[in-house]
């Protein structure tokens, strides 16, 4: 099963959290790396994201307080609650109107069900899959370009994982303007599934389409390092029209 | 014509007079820095309350029990009012009466009077239900 099954999955419970209670404004669910795994219609990606950007302050005050179990932020017209549920964020946000108990003990039993039937179909946590390095491969990926040398030895590799990640501005005097930084656990995750093969170039997707291919280097500054974020030049940003803090996929090219 | 005129001149009267009861009925609400530092001296003699951070447009008190977590619940109180701006900009929360955080180690109880801005730390079994309506209604 695989990660749009997953969250074709939590985005129909989040449906059904709306359908049940229609005072409900907007709901979606977020690992605590800051991907978004599912969240309803209405409401924008873009929104999901800097909704999780906003969080993110609460979320690293880990010394002081501890895993983030819940916030609640009760305004005048209407109200949002972050909850922790099995390792996992849920944002739900309800009118003032909502009943708010009835709706919280539906979310705290809804979600973790799925989860848990997610789970038994598939045990592994719901995060972005790198496929296991397999012999028995028969196509390769439709995006490699193969090169003769691969060719010639027949090796045959798997498809190219892309992963989500959330763009940061990468600024600096000596900051070379084709070259984005990537985690570096990512980057060795691609390597190791590509036997070794040194990452050089990624492609970077954005949600509107635009791709771009450049090169790619670990993350030097350990406060973006496992966040799930890719640090883009501002010309690339300019380039696929993005921004901070929007969300991107990028696999790795090998040439 | 002349009708029309008159007509308006008096709604616009008839408009005057409650604003300026709302508005003053707001500024009789809003607690003075040192009436919740008053309230806030009583809380404190709960077992369960670690401290505060009170912070107003030109100064901010601070009383934790361990000084050692002065900084870090400090940025805490800051953030969780940032991000409660932000959660309010995106979803037309409206003003933001309050905050209730709650992490694995401490539940910190966030509101705004007027220009204050108070945050309440706490253990995590304390009742923020009854400290919120303690220093809101002394």
């Amino acid at each position: 099963m695989d990660n749009e099954v997953y969250s074709f999955a939590l985005k129909n419970a989040l449906d059904e959290i709306r359908n049940t209670c229609p005072d409900v404004i907007s709901t979606f669910i977020f690992r605590e790396d800051g991907e978004i795994l599912a969240g309803d219609q209405t409401t924008s990606e873009n929104t999901f994201v800097k909704v999780v950007d906003a969080l993110d302050c609460l979320l690293e005050k880990k010394e002081a307080l501890g895993d983030l179990e819940r916030a609640i932020f009760e305004g005048e017209k209407n109200r949002a609650c972050v909850s922790r549920v099995d390792g996992l964020y849920l944002v739900t946000v309800a009118s003032k109107n909502a009943d708010t108990k009835y709706l919280d003990s539906f979310t705290r039993v809804l979600i973790p069900t799925v989860l848990k039937l997610l789970e038994k179909i598939q045990p592994v946590p719901p995060k972005t899959q790198l496929p296991e390095p397999e012999a028995d491969i028969e196509t390769p990926a439709r995006e490699f370009e193969e090169t003769e040398e691969t060719a010639q030895e027949e090796e045959i590799l798997p498809d190219m994982p892309a992963n989500q990640f959330i763009v940061e501005n990468l600024e600096g005097f000596l900051t070379p303007s084709d070259t984005v930084r990537i985690d570096s656990n990512v980057m060795s995750q691609w390597e190791k599934l590509f036997k070794d093969k040194k990452v050089e170039k990624v492609e970077i997707e954005t949600f509107g389409g635009k791709t771009i291919r450049c090169k790619v280097k670990p993350i030097k500054n350990t406060k973006h390092e496992g966040k799930g974020a890719v640090q883009i030049p501002k010309k690339i940003q300019l380039a696929l029209d993005i921004g901070k803090g929007e969300l991107v996929r990028a696999k790795p090219i090998f040439e | 014509m002349m009708e029309a005129k008159q007509m308006v001149k008096k709604e616009r009267t008839f408009q005057e007079t409650p604003i300026i009861e709302e508005q003053n009925t707001l500024v009789e609400s809003v607690p003075s820095v040192d009436d919740l530092r008053k309230r806030l001296q009583e809380i404190q003699t709960d077992e369960n309350v670690i401290g505060y951070v009170l912070r107003s447009s030109d100064s901010a008190s601070i009383d934790i029990k361990d000084p050692k977590r002065v900084i870090d619940y400090a940025v805490l109180s800051s953030s969780s009012f940032d991000a409660s701006e932000e959660l309010a900009k995106l979803f037309d929360l409206g003003d933001i009466q309050n905050i209730i955080i709650e992490g694995k180690n401490i539940k910190v109880l966030s509101l705004t009077f007027g220009e204050n801005k108070l945050s309440i730390f706490m253990e995590k079994n304390a009742d923020h239900d009854k400290i919120s309506k303690k220093i809101q209604q002394p």
